[in-house]
């Protein structure tokens, strides 16, 4: 799977609307684009909608791809917005709910794993922001370069790097890991 | 002694960095039908983007049919009120006229079935 590789189907996409192409393209990433998505929400059902929405994105969008970074890095960038954008959404839509006095959706409902198959990951991602949690999973989960999580998340590498630096420092303090356990 | 302390920094750093890679590895999702899912809303949207246009115009024409048929009733009133010798002047002057609008509307087809062909 190359970048090479992912910048020709591109190309043919974008040159003759070529949809097998962009069906190669969904085949070869959907599987880091759900992975992203279903460890932001904890909701596989939730991230799959996503992953699906965040694809037609893409498709509308194709022509805006410059190329210069990765296709994986420009996609996760299209998925974390389609998440953002979601999140604000059901934030209205809870609002609306407590303004007409409904009661809130269940909880428990966002997450598909029963309380006592809770992961290791699922432990760690609980003590991070939404901010942090997203680019510790492109960083290690996804392997985006920091420059790529600059360029998916609008932000400076600076930042992004001290995203990373809070979110270890969280890590080790909430569950008193000591730099020689690493080894 | 201050490059020990950088190469310990880095060790240690990398440690880090890979405890957090094996926390965060999960297996790749299978497909299961998910490219398969998003082809066919993008297939569907294709199919909807290519059939706006001629069912835009077959609507159109269908809305805009009777109110057309009571204007060329009107035109043909007004006409039967102009002098006979001014209508023979003006199709002296435009000797062609209906062949020019059957070109026209010709064009017209021709460009937007290439447009369709196209997409």
């Amino acid at each position: 799977m190359t970048r090479s590789e992912d910048h020709q189907l591109v190309a043919r996409v974008v040159s003759g609307q070529d949809a097998h192409a962009f069906g190669e393209l969904v085949s070869r990433h959907q599987s880091q684009v759900r992975n992203f998505l279903r460890k932001l929400t904890g909701d596989f059902a939730l991230a799959d909608d996503l992953a699906q929405d965040a694809f037609m994105h893409a498709w509308d969008k194709l022509q805006t791809f410059s190329g210069r970074g990765s296709f994986i890095g420009w996609m996760l960038k299209i998925a974390y917005t389609t998440f953002l954008q979601s999140r604000r959404r059901s934030k209205r839509y809870a609002e609306i709910l407590q303004d007409v006095g409904q009661s809130m959706v269940d909880e428990s409902r966002h997450h598909s794993m029963p309380a006592d198959e809770v992961t290791d990951l699922e432990k760690l991602l609980a003590v991070l922001d939404e901010e942090e949690r997203a680019i510790m999973v492109m960083s290690y989960a996804c392997g985006l370069s920091h420059r790529e999580i600059s360029d998916a998340t609008s932000m400076p590498v600076g930042s992004v790097k001290s995203v990373i630096f809070r979110a270890k420092d969280k890590i080790r303090t909430n569950f008193d890991i000591k730099d020689h356990q690493y080894g | 002694m201050t490059s020990k302390i950088i190469n310990m920094a880095e060790i240690i750093k990398d440690a880090e960095d890979r405890f957090l890679e094996s926390v965060f590895r999960t297996d790749s999702v299978a497909d299961n039908g998910f490219s398969r899912m998003v082809m066919r809303r993008i297939r569907r949207r294709l199919w909807i983007k290519r059939l706006a246009m001629p069912i835009a115009v077959v609507v159109g024409a269908a809305v805009a049919f009777k109110p057309l048929v009571g204007l060329a009733a009107m035109l043909a009133g007004i006409l039967q009120l102009v002098p006979d010798d001014m209508l023979a002047s003006a199709s002296q002057a435009l000797p062609h006229l209906s062949t020019y609008i059957l070109g026209a509307m010709l064009l017209a087809a021709c460009m937007l079935g290439l447009r369709t062909i196209e997409e």
